[in-house]
């Protein structure tokens, strides 16, 4: 009973406190008051874990606080992007966000329980990751235009692999396959290792596959890089063209990552995240890290993130649409 | 070749063994062995907790410390599995069988020991191989495409139902059963949903610890709980506990399984794709085909031990083979291993042994340290461990099932995963009374996705032509070995023995 009561009084007291602490300008000024939590949809130890990892620590010794990184995979990233989506928008809780968890999710799921551009107030982007198209080195094609009149001259007959159905590596090959008119046949693995580990293997011919993932295979020598899905080409890999300087102009596929808070983050908190994000992704120490891992760094501006996340949820909603993608 | 063998393996002893070096390895191994007793914290979660702890050393003492843990928790698992039947990851339940049924007989110090020794050999075989074949065994691995790892994975399903000790028909059930709560979750090739009735949670199917803990742990103490008369037998099984250490009869015993157990473990484990669950349950499976009297197995056979752990510990050795070599992931500890290395700015691939030699050997030469660490660190402890099982129910109980909640919400941090392990619970219990044997269920569970995934990824690539399977020759002598292994089943005599296996069972 005794305990029960001392229970009561304290979220009575807790309640008081958060009632007490309103108003939101003086909120905004003392921000932040305690630790954040950035969540991150994806497990421990994979490429968007690691981006957000390298930022938070950077971003904590900028605002005073720590910045402590919440993994909340599952779903392709759908269960913690929701959990960011219904999180208390007082900029204690954020998310990283990118082209998986904003773009491809809620276009290729039936059913996704958060809207990417209704539920959340966009930051800045910090990196963006490239897509490289690979071939085993036993096809015969040393280019892209090679590989498109292979593919035509024996319709259905070429495999390639991808992480899983409805990513990116999946969206990248199909809109190859609808842009070049060919026929290239999908064969889903589980994740970005157990793909190359194919592609490496023969089992399958090509992979449009992430940078950080088959960038490695392709400098031993052990898979054919044919083309960047990028607008620019690779300086890890100056001699290899993009996809539209060979013949198919427009064409662009990478994986962007942001930051994103729950919608109705107090517009001073934002600002000043986004000074704070923008200063981190703009340091060359930080730069030179990225790169490490296969990113580059990018920033942006919360509207150019918004116009961003329309444009490509209708380009890849096309795809998925005439893919037949569909997740449920 | 030989001589830069040796060179090699110089420069990697002097990285490992510098004192910074060591301790870190020091570390990395106790701090795995105390996170691995905790039942329900596998090796996955251990190594996902203290990846941020390796964000600030130097790549090379990163990478020995997390793998430190890795062997450590691996290990740490095996002891609960032993001491209370709770399997700390997926191999270790087959170490449950009759690591548990030992520890019920009060030698639950022999099985210990035998699980460490067993594991330093199979240790040390296993990093002997890395140095010496690391490379062309991983040339060897990428041969296997969808067919082979479909027919392996038959095969391995046949020989789950070799290692059931009661009825054939409800060793089947429990196989069948288990393939069906491992469709759970999304498709690979459609994306649909299957059994998730609209539970997010349930999108990436039902994770291992749910299942293990559930059936295992969970089931395990209801069963105690249920009457006084179990609570008595314990505490004659307390007064009976008697010597730590094997004797000369168990090293016999368990002289051939360890070797043998290394063996199946090395061929498993060089293959990317459930590699240490397969090994310990083949491993299993040759030791009761192979021994005089298969009825001992499942009642404290020490072979039963030291095989599946021996099996167990070669493949998480030659897991390194493929990771290394190729970057490619060998399950979820090593993509997390993998991560770590691209935070240190390492690209994980075939150039990390030429561009970084002091990382790649120092890290086999640190694996075999961290071997011989983790027998000197758990002989002395195995009579720690045995007190363990003195402390009296009703504490030991309740922290059971503390830590197994906090281990089940670690792996997720989703709630449902808490209610899902309660429920596999019960139906575990149910299992207990109706006299089903859970593990060829979680075998069932554990291969079933990998066994659909591959199915239907070779009828994909070969354009729904089925005799891919025959033609290619690695997949062919998998179903000729499958087609073996059901011809002992069937024939009478062998299943007289196994009748009378049960009949000795069911007097028991």
């Amino acid at each position: 009973m005794q305990t029960k009561y001392k229970m009561k009084t304290l979220v009575a007291g807790l309640v008081a406190a958060a009632v007490l602490a309103a108003p939101m300008t003086t909120m905004a000024q003392n921000y932040p008051t305690k630790p954040i939590r950035l969540i991150v949809a994806f497990p421990a130890g994979g490429s968007t874990d690691i981006i957000a990892r390298l930022v938070a620590q950077r971003l904590g010794e900028k605002l005073g606080q720590q910045v402590i990184v919440d993994n909340r995979g599952g779903a392709g990233g759908t269960i913690g992007t929701e959990i960011a989506a219904r999180a208390a928008p007082d900029g204690h809780t954020l998310t990283m966000g990118t082209t998986s968890t904003h773009v491809i999710a809620p276009a290729a799921y039936a059913k996704v329980n958060y809207d990417p551009v209704k539920d959340f107030d966009p930051i800045t982007l910090v990196a963006s990751t490239p897509y490289l198209l690979v071939l085993h080195p036993g096809v015969k094609a040393n280019n892209l235009k090679e590989f498109i009149a292979l593919a035509k001259s024996q319709p259905g007959k070429l495999n390639y692999a991808s992480a899983g159905t409805g990513s990116t590596t999946q969206l990248a090959m199909e809109m190859l396959n609808r842009a070049a008119g060919i026929d290239v046949v999908h064969v889903p693995y589980n994740g970005n290792g157990p793909a190359g580990a194919a592609t490496l293997g023969g089992q399958v011919q090509a992979l449009f596959g992430s940078m950080p993932a088959v960038l490695p295979h392709a400098q031993a020598g052990r898979l054919r890089a044919i083309a960047v899905g990028t607008a620019q080409r690779s300086p890890a890999l100056p001699n290899v063209p993009t996809v539209a300087e060979s013949g198919f102009p427009g064409f662009e596929v990478s994986l962007w990552l942001g930051f994103f808070a729950p919608k109705g983050t107090p517009k001073p908190i934002l600002t000043r995240l986004q000074k704070e994000l923008t200063d981190i992704a703009s340091n060359p120490e930080m730069k030179a890290q990225f790169e490490k891992n296969g990113a580059s760094a990018v920033t942006n501006t919360p509207a150019e993130m918004n116009t961003l996340m329309k444009t490509e949820l209708e380009k890849y909603g096309k795809v998925v649409k005439a893919a037949g993608i569909s997740l449920k | 070749m030989d001589a830069d063998i040796i060179s090699n393996l110089a420069l990697g002893f002097s990285t490992a063994v510098s004192p910074i070096n060591l301790f870190y390895c020091f570390i990395g191994v106790l701090v795995g062995t105390l996170i691995g007793v905790l039942p329900g914290i596998g090796p996955v979660a251990a190594v996902a907790m203290l990846l941020p702890l390796t964000f600030n050393l130097d790549a090379v003492g990163a990478i020995i410390m997390l793998s430190g843990i890795y062997y450590g928790t691996q290990y740490g698992g095996s002891t609960t599995a032993i001491l209370v039947n709770l399997p700390g990851e997926s191999a270790s339940v087959v170490t449950c069988m009759d690591g548990y049924a030992m520890a019920r007989q009060g030698r639950a110090g022999p099985a210990l020991a035998i699980a460490a020794i067993g594991s330093f050999f199979a240790g040390t075989v296993g990093t002997i191989l890395v140095a010496l074949l690391g490379p062309p065994l991983a040339e060897i691995a990428l041969k296997f495409g969808a067919p082979e790892y479909f027919s392996l994975m038959v095969m391995a399903l046949i020989a789950a139902a070799v290692l059931a000790h009661g009825s054939m028909l409800k060793t089947i059930c429990m196989i069948v059963l288990g393939l069906l709560v491992g469709i759970v979750g999304t498709d690979v090739n459609s994306g649909m949903s299957r059994f998730t009735f609209g539970a997010s949670g349930l999108a990436d199917g039902l994770s291992f610890v749910v299942v293990a803990m559930g059936l295992f742990g969970f089931a395990e103490i209801l069963c105690n709980l249920q009457d006084k008369a179990d609570t008595a037998s314990r505490d004659i099984l307390n007064q009976k506990i008697t010597g730590l250490m094997p004797t000369a009869a168990d090293m016999k015993a368990a002289f051939g399984a360890i070797v043998r157990g290394t063996a199946v473990g090395a061929f498993f484990g060089t293959l990317p794709g459930g590699g240490p669950t397969i090994s310990a349950f083949s491993a299993y499976a040759v030791e009761k085909k192979l021994a005089k009297d298969p009825s001992r197995f499942g009642k404290g056979a020490i072979e039963g031990v030291a095989a599946p752990e021996s099996a167990n510990n070669a493949a998480v050795q030659c897991a390194f083979i493929t990771t290394l070599t190729l970057g490619i992931p060998h399950g979820a500890t090593m993509a997390l291993l993998l991560g770590a290395l691209t935070i240190q700015g390492i690209a994980p691939g075939p150039q990390v042994m030429t561009q970084r030699p002091d990382l790649f050997w120092g890290l086999i030469a640190s694996m075999w340290i961290g071997n011989a660490m983790l027998v000197i660190l758990n002989l002395p402890l195995v009579g720690l461990w045995i007190k363990l099982l003195k402390v009296p129910y009703r504490f030991l109980f309740p922290a059971i099932m503390v830590f197994m909640a906090i281990g089940v919400y670690s792996v997720n941090n989703l709630d449902l995963d808490i209610y899902m392990t309660i429920l596999f619970g019960v139906l575990g219990y149910i299992f207990i009374k109706l006299k089903c044997e859970p593990a060829p269920l979680i075998l069932a569970f554990v291969l079933g996705p990998l066994m659909e995934e591959n199915l239907r990824r070779a009828l994909l690539i070969s354009r729904g032509d089925p005799t891919v399977f025959i033609t290619r020759p690695i997949s062919a002598a998998f179903l000729v070995a499958t087609a073996l292994l059901l011809a002992f089943m069937i024939v009478p005599s062998f299943r007289k023995k196994r009748e009378e296996a049960v009949a000795d069972s069911e007097a028991l």
